[in-house]
């Protein structure tokens, strides 16, 4: 996403991030007002729709029933697949996107991809056999800067509502059979305490940034992209973009993105519990 | 930019231009072009569908669109430009053609592009001897008749016609009569739209115009 900027504004936007005082009035740690709304898409087994600032996430979760991996017989699996939308922008129409989606499945991949972090023993069903795939279709309805958070946000959020049909296994060894309820309401939820979520930190100039505009993405050079846990730990990191960072600041960048991600978590649980109140499923 | 969502059936169309047309070669020095796209969502059906590019299905409801804004919007006034439209339906319980039409309209009179009239559409079928009109996907797939009509409600002019499947003649007259006036219903619902987005838009102005 090029976006033109003259010499004068990108120095300005550099200055104001080095300062603490970015052109919109935010500081460096500074989230732009979040929206997010749950269980928008009825076809699907859990979704979320996100904004942040001008970009905009719908997230869709379907599960199905696969054979297991043979490298990894006693969890389940999780696809992620991200798809920039026309809508979004004319420069997506056709395989214009497909640099941008395939670098977004990467990311995004990568950061849930940890076998050790991820419950993802709860989706197996039959161990050796079978057990749950999600199938998460992430789809980038507007792009104006920070996608990956953005939709790990909604990933989350999706995630937390995402009901799984109840699995009925019978038989011993060999012999075992499982029966997926029909009933639409004999279901199970996920546990989402331990879902790491992706701050993206942007280098601009000599300081760094987060949720930063697409003008501001424009101004920078090389990101890096840390899971964070809830419990503060950090799951996966990635470094991306062209340009070098160096260590120190690659600490600090690490230690603010956990401390972003901390709050982010706690108050995306605070509002996932809200909103469990008031949905009777 | 408009979303419009029946109850299960949700479309979000994009609407940009009209700008310089990106092709040299397909640009018309009388009128505008109009380049349409299509999408389906990965989650939108019931059996979750692996992102194709450029499905054969998907292209024609493309240009099935595009022919059908070519008559509707008025290209004179905007020579050497295109007019993009992009579809993304969200989620597919049938009709999703019909709620793209109406979604594009509303795009098209958000962003301003002069139309000669709304472009409004409804789907039906025949059931028994009793016309359905606004199938979902469950009614579709009992592979009665499929019946699409997009009209333009002041004139009652058809713009675009799909029959799949068989239809008696017998219920031809009848099944067209209830689909305009199905389409007339529409345009009721995308008039309260488009007056509503204008009060909006005025007051920002502080103007109260009159609807």
């Amino acid at each position: 996403m090029a976006t033109r900027l003259s010499i004068n504004e990108i120095r300005y936007i550099i200055d104001g991030v080095e300062q603490d005082f970015r052109t919109d009035g935010r500081a460096a740690e500074d989230y732009r007002h979040v929206e997010l709304e749950s269980r928008v898409l009825p076809n699907t087994n859990g979704s979320a729709r996100c904004k942040l600032g001008k970009t905009e996430v719908l997230v869709g979760i379907k599960a199905e029933v696969v054979d297991v991996d043979v490298h990894a017989p006693h969890i389940g699996k999780l696809v992620i697949t991200a798809d920039c939308s026309a809508v979004a922008s004319p420069k997506f129409v056709g395989k214009g996107s497909e640099a941008l989606e395939n670098d977004l499945t990467n990311i995004l991949s990568f950061i849930y991809h940890s076998t050790e972090t991820l419950p993802l023993k709860e989706l197996c069903i039959l161990p050796g056999k079978s057990c749950w795939q999600l199938n998460v279709d992430v789809l980038f309805v507007q792009c104006g800067g920070n996608l990956f958070d953005v939709a790990s946000i909604a990933l989350k959020a999706a995630l937390h509502n995402t009901t799984l049909p109840k699995v009925r296994v019978s038989g011993e060894g060999i012999e075992m059979e499982m029966e997926v309820a029909d009933d639409p309401y004999h279901v199970w939820k996920l546990d989402v305490s331990n879902w790491p979520i992706c701050i993206t930190l942007y280098q601009i100039g000599c300081s760094f940034a987060v949720d930063p505009s697409e003008e501001e993405v424009a101004c920078s050079e090389g990101y890096v992209h840390v899971g964070v846990l809830p419990s503060g730990d950090v799951s996966s990191m990635e470094k991306s973009g062209a340009g070098n960072i160096d260590p120190t600041v690659l600490l600090e960048m690490v230690e603010v993105g956990v401390r972003v991600g901390e709050d982010i978590h706690n108050q995306l649980d605070k509002q996932l519990e809200a909103e469990k109140s008031l949905a009777k499923l | 930019k408009a979303v419009v969502s029946t109850q299960s059936t949700g479309v979000l169309v994009s609407v940009f231009g009209p700008h310089e047309c990106a092709n040299r070669t397909a640009r018309n020095h009388e009128r505008a072009i109009i380049s349409c796209s299509y999408n389906f969502a990965s989650f939108g059906a019931a059996v979750r569908k692996k992102k194709m590019t450029a499905d054969k299905k998907t292209t024609e409801v493309g240009v099935m669109i595009q022919n059908t804004f070519e008559a509707a919007v008025m290209l004179e006034k905007f020579p050497k430009s295109q007019i993009d439209i992009y579809v993304q339906v969200l989620q597919g319980d049938g009709g999703e053609r019909c709620v793209a039409i109406n979604a594009t309209t509303l795009a098209l009179i958000n962003a301003g592009i002069p139309l000669k009239d709304y472009v409004c559409a409804c789907a039906a079928t025949v059931f028994q001897d009793s016309v359905l009109l606004d199938i979902n996907n469950l009614e579709e797939s009992y592979r009665g008749p499929l019946f699409m009509l997009a009209v333009m409600p002041q004139t009652e002019s058809i713009v675009q016609l799909q029959l799949d499947h068989r239809l008696h003649n017998d219920h031809l007259d009848k099944v067209v009569r209830e689909t305009i006036q199905g389409c007339r219903d529409i345009k009721v619902l995308l008039d309260r739209q488009v007056k509503e987005w204008t009060v909006e838009a005025a007051a920002a102005y502080e103007i109260k115009p009159r609807v």
